[in-house]
């Protein structure tokens, strides 16, 4: 017994750093386990709230290239209103409005306080949280076009899975066709992505432009992603893999939106019963 | 040793602001991010209990990793390191030293203390960037991550320790 006792007390460090290292990796996996690391990341108050105060004195270093981007978007926005006010007048002479046709979705406009885009597992931490009602896997949108999905939200802060993420998966199509396909990133650039699967007879060519397709409930269908620079025969030869710049600035994203109600519960609650029958059958 | 702990945490606090203001924005052709706060073990004194030199390992990983959203990247790496440490520590400075040097340029050496930071560096960032691809496919880019962003560190952890010294003196 005393023996015991003395090897127990001779090699306690090593006890004590077996037990930090498991209690490491055990974080680094549940990490990849939904919700349950919000107390270890920067949705926590304490951390979320420093990111605040230092993102609200580190964003005034930005603001003169913000501004100048902002005022150019406003030009050609102003001039599309114009325009489209022309054409709407010119349409509505002879139409009937059919009101509940078009889509509706509420956007939460948040700020990002934190980001890393230099590692395989990118996040994003906004300054909007379930109190604004943001929740799980809604997405989120910049002006520029698709930023990524909120995967985690406490009351106050939120973290966003960005496209720049290698868990990031979402589904696109190229503009004017209905070819889909998968979007995804790997280690690397931070303002260049993937899509795969698009079949070889969609012939995409460089300059096409990248869109939400509108088949998951995150993203309305039309929001820009990004442009074809690359294309090239996939592994399998069936489909063609396009490398695609993508529209939102990653290295200096700040204001966001988070897409609220697009989502539709009765819809996943079918699709999980259908998934759930179908695995029962198996 | 309260003042000893007194000191870590004031400097574990420094360089953990440094680290998210400055370091964590460097990203130099865009492999090399450096984990600068690794300062705060690779100064840890000669002759310190092995369990502290544990605990403070893992905790200022764990911070590291809540500011980072890495959860368990850091802190696995930090651990390692505080076990590590003295050992890496007494093969790099001479056997004749007193016990509780605080390891730096002056009292080891220039050389000496550059290889120290260096396997200290190296061990950190090692174990950070595998777990980070937690795959061998990707090998090549990880081995580039770590290396350029161990020397990048190192460079920088020499630097502080310049000035630290320096402003001592």
């Amino acid at each position: 017994m005393r023996n015991l006792l003395d090897f127990l007390l001779n090699y306690k460090h090593w006890f004590l750093f077996i037990c930090l290292e498991c209690v490491s990796l055990i974080m680094l996996f549940s990490y990849n386990g939904y919700q349950k690391s919000v107390y270890f990341t920067t949705a926590n108050g304490v951390v979320g709230y420093t990111y605040s105060l230092i993102s609200s004195v580190t964003s005034y270093l930005n603001l003169q290239t913000e501004n100048a981007d902002l005022e150019a978007k406003n030009e050609i926005l102003r001039r599309r209103v114009l325009a489209l006010e022309e054409q709407l007048a010119e349409v509505k002479k002879d139409s009937v409005h059919i009101s509940g046709l078009a889509p509706k979705y509420d956007i939460v406009s948040a700020q990002v306080i934190g980001a890393t885009i230099h590692k395989s597992n990118n996040l994003f931490t906004i300054n909007k949280g379930t109190a604004d009602g943001v929740k799980e896997e809604m997405g989120v949108v910049s002006s520029n076009g698709v930023v990524g999905v909120v995967y985690l939200a406490s009351a106050h802060y939120s973290i966003v899975i960005p496209l720049i993420n290698r868990n990031s998966r979402v589904s696109c199509k190229l503009r004017g066709t209905q070819h889909f396909g998968t979007l995804t990133w790997n280690r690397g650039r931070a303002d260049v992505a993937d899509l795969v699967g698009i079949p070889r007879h969609a012939q995409a060519k460089k300059g096409d432009v990248v869109l939400t397709n509108g088949f998951s409930d995150i993203f309305p269908p039309g929001i820009p992603v990004g442009y074809v620079i690359g294309v090239k025969d996939s592994p399998d030869g069936i489909a063609t893999d396009l490398r695609v710049a993508l529209f939102t600035k990653f290295e200096s994203i700040r204001e966001v939106s988070v897409i609220t109600n697009y989502s539709k519960p009765e819809r996943r609650e079918l699709e999980n019963r259908a998934d759930s029958l179908f695995n029962n059958n198996n | 040793m309260t003042y000893s702990f007194v000191r870590y945490f004031i400097r574990l606090l420094i360089l953990l602001v440094v680290q998210i203001l400055l370091c964590n924005n460097i990203h130099l052709f865009g492999y090399a991010t450096p984990l600068l706060i690794t300062y705060v073990m690779i100064s840890m004194e000669k002759g310190m209990g092995r369990i502290s030199l544990l605990l403070w390992g893992f905790f200022t990983g764990l911070i590291y990793d809540m500011f980072s959203n890495t959860a368990g990247m850091a802190s696995a790496g930090m651990t390692l390191l505080a076990m590590l440490q003295p050992d890496i520590l007494s093969s790099f400075s001479s056997h004749d030293e007193e016990e509780h040097i605080t390891p730096s340029i002056g009292s080891m050496g220039f050389w000496s203390y550059v290889l120290y930071v260096f396997a200290c560096m190296f061990i950190v960032h090692a174990v950070f960037y595998m777990l980070d691809a937690f795959m061998l496919s990707n090998i090549r880019l990880t081995l580039l991550s770590t290396v350029t962003s161990t020397v990048l560190a190192s460079v920088l952890a020499i630097f502080v320790d310049l000035v630290t010294h320096s402003s001592k003196d």
